[in-house]
């Protein structure tokens, strides 16, 4: 039998076969269709223009180290004109994050891109170490997630940077709709398959991986040499998502298109306007500045838990109730720096990067 | 992405498992009697069971009866048509049967279940039982076709029972009422129905095309059926439990566009005096559960029958998520409702362009472009400005490119989800490449149904199904 050739080129040996597709192609066309896919993701979004500053997401963990290649890539091949970043957060997870900090560190080197790394404990007081002390390992998810989420904030601040570009593959978007669907959290159903996510205070959000299969991120980083850590939480994740992410892996393989298919589902509906009245709007928090529902953000809310021995109040409404009911914060807890909203327009501010050895 | 996922994640939002059984052991609607039966997490007693159950029946159903909704229903129930009841055999269309019996036809007897105090008027002139058999494609399985007859005689005598087979799709001899609603039949089959059925079956890529494939064969011939007996209702027996699962089963297939239309829907089409009808579909129980639905069944004495049901099994994502969704209910129990009623909260982006010639829902336009993008399967997707890898030469390609895609051709006229049933390959690929493939009925007419009305000619219809099925793997 002839060695089959590749659906694309019809030229080379196919050698690998696509999972997003099932097409069995060459290693080179599967290098051009996996980033020309992510430059349409990005085109057609619109989501940079000649001159931005973009910090990119770095966990050290496959999705990013494979996103800090391909921006490199693309904006050098379509000329975008970006100024790229490397952000990191350290949780402060013994034996997690010092390996893969290892693989931002060397990619700040192998691509010159500048590198802030901004520490749980330098921000908050607090590493999810001393949090799964406290808490255990039931909720401690929540606290990381909120954590991150504002912590990746105010790095990209000190940065400034116009735009932060996270690794959040296809796989993880499919999911959370799931996700959503299940738990009935309509407002984030509503946003989970925007592309771009930009709220007055915070700074723009996107994910250029939105179409990307997790499998073939894989791929790639394998044929390209790209090497990067585990970074699946050691402090483990809640059931009830763990369910979806084992069902969405079965729907792939019963039908590769199936993560596609619940984005384009995604993006397909949204909340109807007479839900999306009742839903609270968005103000400041009073005590650090940072976008919020209430009137002490989430972050605030679970830290002043934390301080005062009760990471119950940040979870629960009713703990909330009793731990407010014993009165103000007492002035010596912890809390975090008051959030400058950035300023749109760039100002170039003076930041302390570690800079690259050679430039 | 890193860790946990989801740098989303909060605390109000995360699943916690709850008990699946209250403490109290007394019924919450009397206070009095022992609780026979927990309904989300409240205990009821037998006698306060059936109340309730058509309390929740009547409050879906009545408030789209009348034509005008705001029509006061005080006034009166009166339908504009006569009422067609799908009957699958299964659990929920033969409750939703007894229902409307116990309901609508037999109010001066009194009968466990009865809640028709005042005495309501059946608010149809008629009313139709459709049972749609599938047996010719379930290999060995028996025709339940005259135990179900039996179940809706024993029921009711003023009901009048229609047997459909899934192959009349392909029987251009047997539909003439296909035709009276739909016009001309463009081309003539040599096959016999049942084959052309099996071929058209056998011609898709996966289990879970199939399934849905029969899914969306059943619900036309539900529909045309409806047309067929003048009715303006057709009812339909999905519980809360099968709404949630066809919802998530939907929105993993890409059909998040006709979110809404899996709760409720409106069937708009022609009449002979070229009038338009509509058909609302409705399904009474979607405020019940499944469990709940056993419940009455066992103690009202209904002999189910039960139903065929085509499954791929693993490889079939509607059989994947019954699976997904019956697992969670055990441990997660308020999943079901929730899924519904975050669903309820949905609505569709931007107008509804047409109506997809498949499964005759509403279809966005442009989705083929927005695939395209997303997953570059051919060199001659890729835009000008995009950099091909050294070798490959687009030149000398550019000979054997597939011609630009007719924007009258059937794929424009599908929906998402049905383009993607058609196109779709799993990854063990069941490939046969078909050049010809029998079709429905209806879409062998002039889409007279299409709102765009387009003229869709047999040949255009072949060439693009013809390219659906090229392999080009091999
Ligand atoms: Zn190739
Ligand atoms: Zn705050
Ligand atoms: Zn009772
Ligand atoms: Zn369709």
């Amino acid at each position: 039998m002839p060695p089959k050739l590749c659906a694309l080129c019809e030229a080379a040996k196919a050698t690998l076969r696509r999972p997003k597709t099932g097409q069995q192609i060459c290693r080179e066309c599967f290098f051009f269709v996996f980033e020309t896919e992510i430059h349409h993701t990005i085109t057609e979004a619109k989501l940079f223009k000649p001159g931005d500053r973009v910090a990119i997401g770095a966990s050290g963990g496959k999705d990013s180290t494979v996103l800090a290649y391909v921006m490199k890539t693309l904006n050098e091949r379509y000329q975008y004109g970006l100024e790229l970043f490397l952000l990191s957060i350290d949780e402060g997870i013994t034996g997690y994050r010092d390996d893969s900090l290892e693989t931002v560190k060397r990619n700040q080197q192998q691509y010159g891109m500048p590198l802030k790394i901004l520490s749980y404990d330098e921000l908050y007081g607090w590493t999810m170490d001393s949090i799964v002390a406290q808490v255990g390992r039931k909720n401690n998810c929540t606290f990381c997630g909120v954590f991150r989420r504002q912590a990746l904030d105010r790095g990209a601040a000190t940065l400034g940077v116009d735009h932060i570009v996270t690794g959040h593959n296809a796989d993880d978007i499919a999911e959370t709709v799931l996700m959503n669907i299940m738990r009935g959290d309509i407002a984030r159903l509503g946003r989970c398959t925007a592309i771009c996510t930009e709220g007055e205070d915070t700074i723009k959000r996107s994910k250029p991986f939105k179409y990307a299969y997790e499998k073939e991120i894989v791929m790639y980083a394998y044929f390209k040499k790209l090497d990067y850590f585990s970074t699946e939480c050691i402090y483990s994740p809640d059931a009830y998502r763990g369910h979806a992410r084992a069902f969405l892996k079965d729907l792939e393989a019963a039908r590769p298109s199936a993560i596609i298919d619940i984005i384009h589902s995604g993006e397909a509906f949204e909340v109807k306007d007479e839900v999306k009245a009742s839903q609270r709007v968005q103000r400041t928090c009073q005590r650090c500045g940072y976008m919020s529902s209430n009137p002490l953000c989430k972050a605030c809310t679970l830290l002043e838990g934390l301080e005062r021995g009760s990471a119950e109040s940040g979870l629960t409404d009713r703990a909330r109730k009793k731990l407010e009911a014993e009165g103000p914060a007492p002035d010596n807890v912890r809390t975090i720096p008051f959030f400058n909203k950035p300023v749109t327009g760039n100002p170039r501010v003076s930041i302390a990067v570690e800079i690259p050895p050679g430039q | 992405m890193a860790s946990c996922g989801n740098p989303d994640v909060e605390a109000d939002a995360s699943m916690t498992k709850r008990p699946k059984y209250d403490r109290n052991k007394t019924c919450v609607k009397c206070k009095l009697q022992t609780g026979n039966i927990v309904i989300r997490h409240a205990v009821y007693c037998k006698d306060c069971f059936f109340p309730l159950m058509s309390l929740r029946f009547r409050r879906t159903l009545e408030p789209h009866i009348n034509p005008n909704p705001q029509q006061h229903r005080r006034k009166g129930l009166k339908a504009s048509g006569n009422l067609l009841i799908g009957l699958s055999g299964g659990l929920g269309s033969s409750v939703l049967l007894d229902l409307i019996q116990k309901t609508y036809l037999s109010p001066r007897e009194r009968q466990q279940g009865d809640q028709n105090p005042n005495g309501i008027t059946c608010p149809w002139s008629k009313i139709f039982v459709v049972y749609v058999d599938i047996s010719g494609i379930m290999i060995g399985a028996p025709d339940k076709s005259s135990p179900v007859e039996q179940f809706v005689k024993r029921h009711s005598t003023t009901m009048e029972y229609i047997r459909v087979k899934l192959e009349d799709a392909f029987d251009q001899t047997r539909s003439p009422g296909l035709r009276k609603i739909l016009l001309k039949v463009l081309s003539s089959s040599t096959c016999s129905p049942l084959v052309s059925l099996k071929t058209y079956i056998e011609s898709l890529p996966t289990q879970t095309a199939i399934s849905s494939a029969i899914q969306a064969l059943i619900r036309v011939l539900l529909l045309h059926t409806a047309a067929l007996t003048h009715s303006s209702h057709l009812l339909l027996g999905t519980s809360l439990t099968s709404l949630s699962i066809s919802l998530i089963s939907s929105i993993s297939q890409g059909g998040g566009y006709s979110i809404r239309e899996e709760t409720q829907e409106e069937w708009t089409y022609r009449n002979q005096d070229n009038i338009e009808q509509i058909v609302r579909v409705i399904r009474p129980l979607c405020d019940v559960g499944m469990k709940e639905c056993a419940f009455w069944a066992w103690w009202c004495g209904l002999k189910v029958v039960g139903k065929h049901r085509y499954s791929g099994g693993r490889q079939d994502i509607g059989a994947l998520t019954r699976d997904f969704i019956m697992g969670l209910e055990k441990d997660y129990p308020s999943t079901v409702s929730t899924i519904a009623r975050t669903c309820n909260k949905l609505t569709t982006k931007g107008g509804t362009s047409m109506k997809c010639l498949i499964c005759q829902r509403p279809a966005q336009s442009g989705t083929q472009d927005w695939k395209q993008n997303i997953s570059i399967r051919s060199y001659s997707d890729i835009n000008p400005e995009d950099v091909p890898p050294g070798h490959v030469n687009l030149a000398s390609r550019a000979s054997d490119d597939l011609p630009p895609s007719n924007p009258h051709s059937i794929a424009s006229s599908m929906c998402y989800a049905c383009h993607t049933s058609w196109t779709s390959k799993s990854i063990r690929g069941r490939i046969t490449k078909q050049t010809d493939i029998p079709l429905p009925v209806w879409l062998k007419i002039s889409s007279s149904i299409s709102e765009e009305r387009r003229q869709i000619t047999m040949e255009s219809m072949r060439n693009t199904i013809d390219d659906f099925l090229l392999d080009s793997d091999s």
